[in-house]
């Protein structure tokens, strides 16, 4: 009887109805992905860097064409609408989701042209992975004049994941999301041509802290479905709103999905993987975990806190200030004391991290507006400023220690001037787009009654002022080391890395009003839920 | 009267809880000894100890596709891999207990019973509802539900676990295999290769020693000292000065191999055709 009835429900499942156009930015980059696994299976070596670049390039081009198409569909935000929840509930199509979405793509096709830079005859990835460092069939990869051309459909993988990240509409859409833009990153990291010891042990120290990390999503998302029986963002927050017996359960799911989320974002007190893996991985690969990264994750913590948790502000708030301040203020400070330029960008990466949360913090529109706006003026400075550390090297590879950036002004007075106005982006001078946004986002956290917040994060930038004013004078006011490093000319690719982060910088602080309008107008009606 | 306790007790009969209490105890154990146990196969055992009880747990509960998963995937697939890796490293191999940063395993034992306390009392307070709703997705229709929620409610992410996959392919392979850069040398250039060099004999073997026998221990010369040919010249750039050296009174360690070079295919002759 049982079996007949289970037959009966079976026949009965009714198609799951997929909304194939909005998702297709998704579709798209994800099949980029899988073209470029085709073409390692079935085109010559020699051709196959071109095949990639087409298709990756392309691939992020047709993206976000579809995802202005996206949002210009009328219907979407229709009758004062947020957006729509597509794929059975499985992802959110709204405002801020799709500036995001287009953040990352744009993100994503600068790092790409990092990533393809080999003007120089040389990729910045390994010639063979499997090949122990130092061995002798690593020496001959190397004199092939090889490298592993696989990264491209990787990092179309982890672009696709990290575009799906914050889009997530349930909590477990959003660990499939988080595994897939994690799980080519991992890899990535581990692909330097150069130094490869310190690149496999990046690789691994992210891997090891990585899996440790979404172990404890995890156990939160089991709290959060014993807490409302569902996994579901809306019902979850529908949940938090009834139901008060099991308070507990929420409390230590709101806990541990945070540190999830906030361990991908690089927030004190889980930072201690961020400047080991900046510093080992390809800085091609740094500029994008960096950037796009740094965005997916902030999209998808403010989704859960917006949506999910955003009748309990009350209680994850102070939380949220204890991380905010320390972020600020350990980032800022430990960052003076590091002598290596990627690691000094990695702590001032986690220093940003810091002042974005004091938005974040504010949970209200304007908070989330400004969020997006730093975010993405954030990710375009960073990606240049990674990209004129690809340009400084020496016979050993990329010269990353601080003492060989010393003269530098002097010997090519162009690359350091570029370096030093990303610089004072960083620091928040007016005139940069760091201004505009640091602007942006403490505004909106003193909107947002955060007001003590707001006066540690200026004394936090001001720290931070001063160790990036130091490099500026190190480049410009001190003798150039005898031995040091030799400047590049930058090829296409990075120059145009170079040109647009430059580009952006001054622009959007110049005129920032567009860009923050368009992200207020996509912040306006929150997430869909 | 925990909340474990009412999730086996809501569901079924009395058979049940006893079910539930033995095996909560197996597992626990096994748990604990998996986390102490130096020596990682008995942790691998203890392993598939954990995973057998909660899956028979699973199937008590009313979850058969759950219990049926954690047997083929964990305990057949994942527990043989860690045991293939453990037969890579070395059976006996045991972890260094030695702390390389100070007062690292008292904070972290600290820091771990702190969470476990937390959350135990967390779900400890938590009034969880019955596990089984009546007329449910437990028991015979389990299977059928699911499959229902994934192909429906699910099958977007469902779906994207391929990139997943894709993934995890791609990168298996490249960080496992290598492509020749040039032609496989055959038996007759290895010959040829052999008698034109300067050992057509095999080259020495590693030494054997009452105290240790290994592939990184080098043979001694009859004049005492170590022998760079009895070892494999990636060993011994890896160990580089740090060699053993078996037994006091043996002087001179190794001098590393091609030091500061990054090892020219000129390093050595080639050691596969002297060791077949």
């Amino acid at each position: 009887m049982t079996s007949l009835s289970g037959a009966l429900a079976a026949a009965t499942i009714t198609p799951p109805h997929i909304e194939y156009g909005q998702l297709s930015p998704l579709l798209v980059v994800f099949g980029a992905a899988v073209a470029g696994v085709l073409v390692e299976a079935f085109v010559p070596r020699e051709r196959r860097r071109a095949f990639h670049l087409v298709i990756a390039l392309g691939g992020l081009v047709a993206a976000f064409a579809l995802i202005i198409s996206v949002a210009a569909t009328p219907s979407l935000f229709a009758h004062g609408s947020p957006g729509h929840v597509v794929a059975m509930g499985a992802v959110g199509v709204d405002g801020p989701t799709l500036f995001i979405q287009g953040t990352i793509v744009v993100l994503a096709f600068v790092s790409v042209l990092l990533i393809a830079e080999s003007s120089h005859g040389v990729s910045p990835f390994a010639a063979q992975a499997a090949a122990v460092p130092g061995s002798a069939e690593e020496r001959e990869g190397l004199l092939r004049g090889i490298s592993h051309t696989e990264v491209y459909p990787l990092t179309l993988f982890a672009v696709g994941g990290m575009m799906l990240f914050p889009a997530a509409n349930d909590l477990l859409t959003m660990f499939v999301a988080l595994e897939v833009l994690s799980l080519p990153l991992y890899l990535l990291c581990g692909l330097a041509r150069r130094r490869r010891l310190i690149s496999q042990e990046a690789a691994m120290k992210y891997f090891l802290l990585g899996a440790f990390s979404s172990a404890f999503f995890l156990f939160g998302v089991a709290m959060l479905y014993g807490y409302s029986g569902s996994v579901s963002l809306s019902a979850i927050a529908a949940a938090a709103a009834t139901n008060v017996s099991s308070a507990t359960l929420l409390y230590a799911g709101i806990a541990l999905v945070g540190i999830g989320l906030l361990f991908k974002i690089g927030a004190v007190p889980f930072q201690s993987w961020k400047p080991d893996v900046y510093q080992g991985a390809p800085t091609a690969v740094t500029a994008l975990m960096a950037s796009c990264t740094v965005v997916s994750a902030f999209g998808g913590l403010l989704r859960v806190f917006y949506v999910a948790f955003g009748q309990l502000t009350w209680d994850w708030r102070p939380a949220m200030w204890g991380v905010a301040i320390l972020t600020m203020l350990a980032g800022a400070i430990i960052a003076i004391t590091q002598t290596d330029v990627k690691r000094m960008l990695a702590y001032s990466s986690i220093a940003h991290g810091g002042f974005v949360l004091t938005a974040v913090v504010a949970a209200t529109a304007a908070g989330l507006s400004a969020s997006l706006f730093y975010l993405a003026v954030y990710g375009l400075t960073t990606i240049g400023a990674f990209a004129v550390v690809t340009l400084v090297r020496d016979p050993a590879g990329e010269a990353n220690h601080l003492s060989k950036w010393a003269g530098l002004g002097k010997r090519s007075p162009w690359l350091a001037g570029v370096f030093a106005f990303f610089l004072l982006a960083f620091a928040g001078i007016p005139l940069t787009s760091g201004f505009a946004g640091k602007f942006a986002v403490f505004q909106a956290a003193a909107a947002g009654g955060a007001l003590p917040l707001v006066i540690i994060g200026v004394l936090a930038s001001a720290v931070a002022a001063f160790f990036y004013v130091r490099v500026i004078v190190l480049m410009f006011f001190s003798d150039p080391a005898p031995d040091g490093p030799t400047v590049v000319t930058p090829g296409l690719f990075t120059g145009a890395a170079v040109a647009v982060g430059a580009a952006a910088t001054l622009v959007f602080g110049i005129a920032p009003e567009p860009l923050l309008a368009l992200a207020s107008h996509a912040a306006a009606h929150l997430f869909v839920r | 009267m925990n909340a474990a306790h009412v999730l086996a007790a809501s569901t079924v009969g009395a058979g049940a809880v006893v079910a539930f209490w033995i095996l909560a105890v197996i597992s626990v154990a096994a748990a604990l000894g998996l986390v102490l146990a130096p020596r990682a196969v008995h942790g691998a055992v203890l392993l598939a100890v954990v995973m057998l009880s909660l899956a028979v747990l699973y199937g008590v509960a009313g979850a058969p596709f759950l219990a049926f998963v954690q047997i083929i995937v964990y305990t057949g697939a994942v527990l043989m891999l860690f045991l293939f890796v453990l037969m890579i490293v070395g059976v006996s191999a045991a972890d260094s207990m030695r702390e390389t940063i100070r007062g690292q395993r008292l904070a972290a034992g600290l820091a771990g019973i702190g969470l476990l306390v937390l959350l135990a009392l967390v779900v400890g307070h938590a009034a969880i509802g019955p596990a089984a709703p009546a007329g449910s997705n437990y028991g015979v229709l389990n299977v059928q539900r699911l499959a229902q929620l994934i192909f429906t409610r699910y099958v977007f992410p469902f779906e994207l676990t391929s990139a997943l996959l894709i993934t995890a392919a791609l990168g298996a392979m490249v960080l496992a295999h290598r492509e020749r850069t040039s032609p496989k040398p055959s038996q007759r250039d290895l010959a040829r290769q052999r008698v034109r060099g300067d050992h057509p004999a095999p080259l020495p073997g590693p030494g054997v020693y009452a105290r240790g026998d290994a592939a990184d221990m080098p043979a001694l010369l009859p004049d005492g000292t170590p022998s760079p040919l009895s070892l494999n010249p990636v060993m011994a750039r890896r160990r580089g000065s740090a060699i053993r050296v078996p037994g006091p009174g043996v002087p001179a360690p190794l001098p590393p191999g091609e030091p500061g070079k990054d090892g020219g295919p000129d390093a050595e002759p080639d050691r596969e055709g002297a060791h077949p």
